[in-house]
């Protein structure tokens, strides 16, 4: 387009000159190279392919269950509060008026105060957002406590290396910090 | 520096502005008129978004009585939210959870409840705001970086206004002798229109550019957890404020239409025009709507069970400066007066994608003939430098 400029010029601007206008084409590539991505993350938020990335399997709750998934198949993502790992859970069709409220936490809670993290949703889609400090035991498990509409309480609980296999691999990557 | 010089200086900077990056900015541009009108596109494509009347006299319904006619139809779902649009002739937006885990927006008819459809994979008016929005880059923390790319734009927008406006002498002129020359060639058409829709969108350009800088800042704002917000972080509920009842009996909350009479009572000219429902026993029930001032929301934060507020956040809690920030998206979308001032914001929006692709040819054909003109010249002078023939050729225009 604009040879005449590129006569006694440095070979930078003699590149810059050249591509510029390639760099259309480039960030015209960025959402079509997205777009796979964002059609996967609509049908995950959707609910389409079910109620996350990864299901890890059904916990016994004393007499309720549920269905725990990973919402993504991944560690923990960053957070000001500090690494959140998001899972996602399904109760039984014959708890769903049963339960008055679902936790998540790391090790066994001493009471229903000290539950953890409360879930949000419906019973058939409910997820919550666990801290996972870096110095997390990969040995730890994962206790769900519920509680019924008069206030009785269950606990049950899932090895976090069940839970979620890439929590564990980003857990052992941060080395055990004091 | 002589006037003269730097008007060629503002003018070298004008055309320089978006080159480059054209195409980006065209298609920026064009995603964003489109998105303006997506809802309306959508009701034109699918008639499962239409608020349909089943006879002339129809009444539309209420939040209750929808609740209850989705619930006859399908005892098995979960109703999450109502939104009932600005524009009458749209159906209620319904966030619904099935059984089998899905959770979408379904349409439901506001004058029978009747679930009409439920919004595609493919969510036109979602994808066109996603790709205008951040380029469909996905937020992984914080902050999508598309949504940079795509919000820094609002600054060389910005400079291209201003620089224009300068290099295009007397403007003001324009809007009483408005010159759109047809039969003079391609050239002379496009610098035409350029000028001749540049002065009539300044104001549209000015709205797009500064809102759009402010998304930018916004941005900026929220990866750095800074917060200019007075909105009140609403605890759960207290646990003594949640009634226990009998095994596998869920304690009875109170009517929905109640709670909007409620919280309307409460807050001064409260039009109540979406709830959201808890999420969980401990979560509150939010209603909001509009009030005196169209570019924002006032909403409350109601007990379930007994209709007590724990937290509204009307007009009166904003401070001066989130009247501004919060105004800020409602005018870059157009989003807030109905279809009329949709269908203005797309007009010029198309009009502002014209001129990114008016100036473009206006540029691609001033260069032609510039290199044209410094290759027969330096045909001529063999020593002479080749750039300089080409700026004055391209600052010509400078003084049409």
């Amino acid at each position: 387009m604009s040879k005449v400029a590129a006569a006694p010029s440095s070979p930078l601007r003699t590149f810059w000159l050249k591509w510029r206008f390639h760099l259309n084409l480039l960030l015209v590539l960025v959402p079509l190279g997205f777009m796979p991505r964002y059609f996967a993350d609509a049908a995950l938020f959707r609910g389409d392919t079910g109620i996350g990335e990864r299901v890890a399997g059904d916990v016994q709750v004393g007499p309720w269950s549920l269905t725990l998934a990973e919402f993504r198949n991944e560690g923990p993502s960053p957070d000001p509060a500090g690494p959140m790992k998001f899972f996602n859970a399904a109760l039984c069709a014959a708890c769903a008026d049963q339960v008055k409220a679902t936790y998540l936490r790391i090790g066994k809670p001493r009471s229903l105060r000290a539950a953890g993290v409360i879930f949000f949703g419906t019973p058939y889609r409910m997820g919550a957002g666990l801290p996972v400090p870096a110095r997390t035991p990969p040995d730890a498990e994962l206790w769900i406590t519920m509680e019924g509409w008069d206030g009785t309480m269950h606990q049950g609980s899932i090895p976090l290396s069940q839970a979620s296999p890439a929590t564990i691999a980003w857990l052992n990557k941060q080395g055990v910090k004091p | 520096m002589s006037k003269k010089s730097r008007s060629k200086l503002w003018f070298l900077v004008h055309s320089w502005l978006a080159l480059p990056i054209w195409f980006f900015v065209l298609i920026v541009c064009v995603t964003g008129t489109l998105a303006v009108v997506s809802q309306e596109i959508v009701w034109l494509a699918n008639p499962e978004i239409r608020a349909s009347k089943p006879s002339d006299d129809a009444e539309p319904l209420s939040f209750d009585q929808v609740i209850a006619a989705i619930k006859r139809d399908d005892p098995q779902v979960i109703v999450r939210s109502i939104i009932r649009p600005d524009e009458s002739h749209f159906a209620l937006s319904v966030g619904l959870s099935y059984p089998d885990g899905r959770s979408v927006e379904a349409y439901a008819n506001p004058y029978t409840g009747a679930i009409q459809g439920i919004s595609p994979a493919f969510d036109f008016q979602q994808f066109t705001r996603a790709l205008h929005g951040w380029w469909l880059v996905p937020f992984t923390n914080g902050y999508s970086w598309g949504w940079y790319l795509v919000s820094f734009l609002g600054l060389p927008l910005l400079a291209s206004l201003v620089t224009g406006l300068v290099v295009y002498k007397r403007f003001w002129k324009g809007f009483l002798r408005p010159t759109l020359r047809i039969r003079h060639g391609a050239r002379i058409f496009w610098g035409d229109f350029h000028r001749l829709s540049g002065i009539w969108s300044i104001w549209f350009i000015a709205v797009i550019s500064i809102t759009g800088t402010w998304f930018l800042i916004q941005a900026f704002l929220g990866d750095n957890q800074i917060s200019i917000s007075s909105e009140p972080i609403v605890p759960v509920i207290a646990r003594d404020k949640v009634p226990t009842s009998a095994a596998g009996v869920p304690a009875p909350m109170i009517p929905l239409d109640d709670a909007i009479k409620i919280a309307t009572q409460r807050i001064p000219g409260l039009e109540a025009s979406f709830v959201f429902l808890p999420l969980n026993a401990y979560s509150h029930l939010q209603i909001g709507g509009r009030g005196w001032y169209p570019l924002m929301f006032q909403t409350a934060q109601l007990n379930p069970y007994d209709g007590d507020i724990a937290v509204s956040h009307l007009l009166s809690d904003r401070t001066p400066l989130e009247f501004v920030t919060e105004s800020m998206r409602p005018l870059h979308t157009g989003d807030f007066g109905g279809l009329w001032i949709k269908l203005i914001w797309a007009f010029f929006g198309l009009v502002l994608s014209m001129m990114v692709l008016s100036g473009l040819l206006i540029w691609t054909k001033r260069t032609a003939l510039a290199t044209a003109n410094a290759l027969k010249r330096s045909h001529k002078v063999q020593r002479q430098a080749a750039s300089i023939p080409v700026m004055q050729t391209e600052t010509q225009e400078a003084n049409p």
